[in-house]
């Protein structure tokens, strides 16, 4: 199993410096993807998902945000310890992301065709002849009819879910071992949603591609993640494999959070549970407590002046926090639903 | 708000007429509702065909009580609450409110009504002043309409509003960029609320906000409407939301009501093929459920509202489908226990 790891973050931490103030986005995150395996990474909006991702890509710029500390492992090698050239050869060939707005991350004015034939040309020795078939193979492939013609279109003239699919298809144009998906179906309709995430799937399945999912979406996660990293204020606070962290939740946060969502196939109740308070602002939160304390049902003094350490609670399975064990009562509640 | 007037006690308040509504308990009711908008080329903004946004939409919607709206983008749902309060001309059709037809009303009754209808929008981002603190934002109605002018009254008013949707008063003086994403939905709701209205309209309102704040909104507004005998039209993609908060949900598909009936009955008995395939596409969050469930899955995406198939709208994404489909437009019918569908399939079986 240990062979299979293919990106292995260790202990990641990226902050942000404004006007002399430290942020800490992402705080001591690690976890391990394995060939293959579809990872779900869960958090809401300043939870650090998104920047840790763009940690992985070296995409964060500088000022105002630096990587200060940690390993990413892909195949063995530290990604942040390679120079930029070393590391371009890896970036959208091994490892490539797909962004969450496609009309913000596509550019206007060159052709879909184009912005694909660029990327197969940086990173393969072929013809352009070729990477133009290629790139029309690729359209086709996820699911854009009549690519031949399409592929010298603008983006203005895709929808939304076709431009999603174009961002698919280039991202897969050098066949990655890695791929990042940053909130993929967020600005997309409900059935083209499942159409787009049918089709990263049989991706991920046909090419053994390793799929890192972020999103808030709990639902799309149930649907298709082998394992489940929960995000809150920077670091990982429940970790484990999709049935684990779905039907056997260990943190308090991920129990609220699975009890926040109306569920289709329930009756309806009487009142949503909530999550009180909002998302931590994190240039207010201290490194030395539980970021969820200050929206914990169970939180006190010891929470307020110990960060819970990460500790193992199942095969698979772990939650940082100190008060996991008064969780059973609210989680037999749940399950009885 | 001691002297709060019903729409019809006001004066120059057109007079009450009963004989076009059917049902007391409505409070709106919309009979083949279009709206159309021309879509124009050139300098001279020649009409070269035109957007068929709503097209031939009726419904009731009952007192105290949540209508949901679902469709895709492109469905004509925003375009449906934008009509409901006469924030557009409609091409075609009637709306009835409180028995009221608001084609015959001029300018000034019009605005007089405005005050009973509401509407709280998607972005909070976007409907909040950026130049008006929020003490601003919220009295802003209660100048307009006149409703006090006194300014203690005012300032007490504004915090007994702000204290109702959970923003503490003391940030009365902010901005709307102090505040995140749930708050400001908080304000809006409070802005809505001020002129005491009796329907709102709520256009995607949770949709931009995080899961927990999600929850907290549709408490909230549930919990308003219990309190101050509201009624909403809840307009939205997300069916697991739609059906939580609303009595009855209407399934729209280019501009058309494909199935209506009441919310729970929708998820367990749905008969239309685009209803069937929503419910199927709405992943659930639990993963041995969810794995178990058959999966429908729609080919294409929503045609243009410019060109709409013949027949049946759904008829290019429909496995159904049959001549019978491409030819002829389904009606509307009730298959019984207030269920109306608009399928062929359905409607003769």
């Amino acid at each position: 199993m240990e062979q299979d790891v293919i990106l292995e973050v260790k202990d990641l931490k990226t902050y942000f410096y404004n006007h002399g103030r430290e942020l800490r986005a992402v705080d001591g995150l690690s976890y391990q993807v394995h060939r293959g395996e579809c990872v779900a990474i869960i958090g809401e909006s300043g939870s650090g998902k998104t920047v840790s991702a763009l940690s992985i890509l070296r995409l964060i710029s500088y000022p105002p945000g630096l990587v200060m500390g940690g390993q990413v492992l892909f195949k063995g090698r530290d990604l942040l310890k390679m120079n930029d050239e070393e590391y371009r050869r890896i970036r959208g060939k091994e490892i490539s992301m797909i962004f969450q707005e496609p009309s913000a991350a596509l550019n206007p004015v060159a052709t879909i065709g184009d912005q694909i034939v660029e990327n197969i040309l940086l990173h393969s020795n072929v013809k352009r002849e070729e990477a133009r078939q290629r790139a029309v193979e690729l359209l086709a492939e996820v699911g854009i009819p009549n690519a031949q013609e399409r592929v010298k279109q603008y983006p203005f003239e895709f929808s939304g879910g076709m431009q999603q699919r174009a961002m698919i298809a280039m991202a897969m144009s050098c066949g990655p071992d890695v791929l990042i998906a940053d909130e993929p179906t967020t600005a997309l309709d409900v059935t083209v949603q499942a159409q787009v995430l049918e089709q990263l799937n049989r991706l991920r399945q046909s090419r053994n591609m390793a799929l890192l999912i972020i999103t808030h979406n709990l639902g799309v996660v149930a649907r298709y993640a082998d394992s489940v990293k929960i995000m809150y204020g920077g670091k990982i606070v429940e970790d484990g494999s999709v049935e684990d962290v779905f039907l056997r939740p260990a943190h308090p946060y991920t129990l609220g959070l699975i009890r926040a969502v109306p569920r289709l196939d329930l009756p309806r109740t009487h009142g949503l549970h909530t999550i009180e308070g909002e998302p931590p602002d994190m240039s207010k939160i201290g490194p030395n407590c539980c970021a969820f304390h200050l929206r914990c049902a169970y939180a006190d003094e010891q929470c307020q002046n110990c960060r819970p350490p990460l500790e193992q609670v199942g095969d698979d399975h772990f939650c940082a926090c100190h008060h996991r064990d008064l969780l059973d009562e609210e989680r037999k509640e749940v399950l009885m639903e | 708000m001691s002297q709060k007037l019903n729409f019809y006690e006001m004066p120059g308040a057109p007079e009450r007429r009963l004989d076009n509504i059917l049902d007391l308990d409505d409070i709106m009711y919309v009979e083949n509702l279009k709206m159309h908008f021309p879509v124009t080329r050139g300098l001279l903004k020649r009409e070269v065909g035109t957007v068929k946004a709503v097209d031939g939409v009726s419904f009731h919607i009952k007192r105290s009580q949540t209508l949901g709206i679902v469709g895709e983008s492109g469905s004509g749902k925003s375009t449906i609450g934008n009509c409901l309060l006469r924030n557009l001309n409609i091409t075609s059709g009637n709306i009835y409110y409180e028995g009221h037809n608001m084609n015959d009303l001029n300018r000034r009754s019009l605005q007089k009504m405005r005050k009973n209808l509401q509407m709280i929008t998607q972005d909070p981002f976007a409907s909040l002043d950026p130049r008006m603190n929020i003490m601003d934002v919220v009295s802003e109605g209660l100048k307009i309409h006149h409703v006090l002018d006194n300014k203690a009254e005012l300032y007490d008013f504004v915090v007994r509003q702000l204290e109702m949707v959970g923003i503490n008063p003391d940030f009365r003086f902010r901005y709307p960029h102090e505040f995140s994403g749930g708050q400001r939905q908080r304000i809006s709701i409070a802005r809505a609320l001020a002129l005491q209205p009796n329907f709102i309209v709520c256009d995607e309102v949770v949709s931009a906000l995080d899961v927990s704040i999600q929850a907290q909104i549709v408490n909230l507004l549930m919990k308003l409407q219990e309190n101050m005998k509201l009624t909403y039209v809840f307009i939205g993609h997300d069916l697991s939301v739609v059906r939580y908060i609303s009595n009855q949900v209407a399934v729209l598909y280019l501009g058309k009501v494909m199935e209506l009936t009441d919310s729970d009955e929708l998820y367990d008995h749905p008969l239309h093929p685009y209803t069937q395939a929503l419910i199927s596409a709405a992943p659930i969050p639990n993963p041995v459920v969810d794995r178990a469930r058959e999966r429908i899955l729609l080919e294409g995406e929503i045609p243009s509202p410019i060109n709409p198939p013949k027949g049946c709208n759904f008829c290019t994404r429909c496995k159904y489908a049959d001549e019978r489909c491409r030819t002829e437009e389904p009606k509307m019918v009730d298959v019984g226990g207030n269920h109306l569908v608009a399928c062929h399939r359905v409607a003769g079986a």
